[in-house]
């Protein structure tokens, strides 16, 4: 609730920010993350590695989950997809890794079409179950084809050179994560404000409608899916250079849940709330096991051996907790913090 | 014979084997206010369906300026001139008022993907432009002092306005008002009234109107077509339809028939 503030122009609605304040905190950030790896050792750098790489994740995910309505479990499919096309392109072929970056962005925008259709006429859960087969579809092509894809030993991934930048050490691929983060934030901040944002979210609020006011419902699914599938691709090729081996094993299902839980965690439908989300559930392991180790050397016995188990309990019970309390998630209880802040004590 | 604006030719739509929209044949011409009355479950809503491609006729014709739609997927109506508000409301809730005028002005805009993602010149000049179309519209129905709240949170009777506002950003050539004065008292009922002659006088947009309160049906109407079961009782001129025998019988009931009663007119109002 700012008041004294004016625009003077159409042209500064459009705008991504207008006020002083927000630019400055922008600027804030961006020299923090540029500044992290001084302050970071190698574990907490990989962390914030980690967090850029899903936050991506959960970008893509957004547009077709938070924006469109369409809940899929199936991108897990699409980050194998996009890490399998960034290996064998770079490893195998020799592509140049930027070709790769690309190549991982399209083939899974392509394979989305395919996955999308049944999106044509399924909503909600069924949606969520026809999307889940192709997970388990392409999972099993990857191991199949084991010409092309090294079957289960999978493939190695060197860190790349882009541009005639070698992005070798742990610091520097940090910044090409960051970096492509950045870029996948403004993005997706361009689209939200453009025609195709507003008609992905006005699919989801009201088909019918949008449909009368002239959006092509199946085009426009179509495009939510490649969008999606585009960036989820390229955080799956991320994540495979980060692990530096690309397996099917590396991209478990739990991964799709994760995704779907870091949207509800961070506020569904929203770009910051998916980039919260991504912090909050990456951190959340990180968090506990801190705690567990204070609790004494039983409890964190328990953690090293049970590690997975834990992880996803504390999901589950992160997701009931949001649901039930928070169902805005991250976001919802930022606004509710503002809007404390600004009225309190009474000051309208 | 002439060329009408909108046109429908014994148009039927059937569900399952029960007739909604029996055979009705109505037209719409430039610079008119046409009204559609009828008792619950006459069809109406259907009609509104079928002329705004929301669902296909089972036969019979609806074109827009001489052209067929029969072949016309749904989302390319607007673009040909069919506007068209929902009897409860259908807004995009979510959003601002101005972003949901601005998803009328969907069809008009050509910014693809690409261009959209980066905010680049084609996105930016058009986003500009439009947003200006948009405020001339915010401007004509008076809700400047709406414009960045979320439509979920504005009280019913504006959101109707937002509606009626998201119809005109598509540019029609024909509007179909369902309902729209539904639930309003009679100080927002006078007000959409205006706006409705301003939008036939001021816009040039040719309006076909669903309504049930008959003073409304009356005072702006210039023809009326009344339908029951899904067929056409009678068309005419505002006072020849409220004191047709038929439409009597549909509101009121068979049995009046005998005595002076049914001479009578129906009482504006009365059935509102």
């Amino acid at each position: 609730m700012r008041s004294g503030y004016y625009k003077e122009t159409i042209a500064r609605h459009v705008d991504l920010t207008d006020a002083l304040s927000q630019r400055v905190w922008i600027a804030i950030a961006l020299a923090a993350l540029a500044l992290a790896p001084l302050y970071f050792d190698y574990y907490g750098l990989s962390l914030i590695t980690l967090m850029a790489i899903t936050a991506v994740g959960a970008m893509g995910l957004n547009v077709l989950t938070g924006w469109t309505g369409l809940i899929s479990l199936g991108q897990t499919a699409f980050m194998v997809l996009g890490a399998y096309s960034y290996a064998i392109s770079t490893e195998s072929w020799g592509w140049p890794p930027l070709a790769g970056l690309a190549l991982a962005g399209i083939v899974p925008a392509l394979a989305s079409v395919v996955v999308g259709i049944p999106s044509l006429r399924l909503t909600g859960l069924y949606l969520a179950i026809t999307t889940m087969a192709s997970a388990f579809i392409v999972n099993h092509l990857v191991l199949e084809f084991d010409g092309l894809t090294n079957g289960s030993s999978g493939i190695f991934v060197n860190r790349p050179t882009i541009l005639g930048f070698a992005f070798d050490t742990d610091q520097k691929f940090y910044y090409l994560c960051i970096g492509v983060a950045l870029l996948t934030v403004l993005a997706c901040l361009n689209l939200r404000r453009s025609r195709i944002g507003r008609a992905l979210v006005a699919i989801r609020d009201n088909d019918n409608a949008a449909r009368v006011m002239g959006i092509d419902l199946r085009s426009y699914k179509i495009y939510a899916f490649m969008t999606s599938s585009f960036i989820v691709g390229i955080s799956g090729a991320l994540y495979g250079i980060f692990l530096s081996f690309v397996t099917v094993d590396g991209f478990p299902f739990l991964l799709a849940i994760e995704a779907l839980a870091i949207l509800i965690v961070g506020g569904i439908g929203s770009i910051a709330g998916a980039i919260l989300g991504a912090i909050f559930l990456v951190g959340l392991p990180e968090v506990t096991s801190m705690i567990f180790s204070l609790l004494g050397d039983g409890a964190q016995g328990l953690l090293s051996t049970s590690a997975h188990e834990i992880k996803g309990l504390l999901y589950g019970l992160v997701i009931i907790l949001f649901l039930r309390l928070q169902p805005h998630g991250l976001m919802g209880l930022w606004q509710d913090a503002r809007r404390v802040w600004t009225l309190w004590p009474l000051r309208y | 014979m002439t060329r009408h604006l909108l046109q429908l030719e014994n148009v039927t739509k059937k569900f399952g084997g029960i007739s909604a929209v029996n055979g009705v044949s109505l037209h719409v011409d430039k610079g008119e206010i046409v009204s559609i009355i009828g008792p619950n479950g006459a069809g109406k809503t259907t009609l509104f369906n079928l002329i705004s491609g929301v669902l296909p006729v089972s036969s019979g014709q609806i074109s827009i300026e001489g052209q067929d739609l029969a072949r016309v997927p749904g989302h390319r109506y607007a673009q040909l001139g069919i506007g068209r508000t929902f009897q409860n409301l259908a807004l995009f809730k979510h959003g601002t008022v101005v972003d949901n005028l601005l998803v009328g002005c969907h069809w008009r805009m050509k910014t693809s993907v690409l261009e959209a993602a980066f905010h680049f010149g084609r996105a930016r000049r058009e986003e500009i432009a439009f947003r200006h179309t948009v405020e001339k519209i915010i401007d004509f129905l008076e809700i400047e002092h709406i414009r960045d709240k979320t439509v979920g949170t504005l009280p019913y009777g504006l959101q109707k306005r937002v509606e009626l506002g998201r119809a005109l950003a598509t540019s029609p050539k024909v509007l179909l008002l369902d309902e729209i004065v539904a639930g309003m008292n009679q100080e927002e009922t006078e007000d959409i009234a205006r706006f409705i002659l301003d939008t036939r006088d001021d816009l040039g947009v040719s309006i076909l109107l669903i309504e049930h309160d008959m003073h409304l049906v009356m005072d702006i109407s210039d023809r009326v077509h009344a339908l029951n079961f899904g067929s056409t009782i009678t068309e005419g001129l505002p006072h020849e339809v409220q004191s047709h025998a038929g439409v009597i019988e549909a509101y009121l009931g068979h049995g009046s028939g005998e005595g002076p009663a049914a001479a009578a007119p129906i009482q504006t109002g009365a059935v509102a």
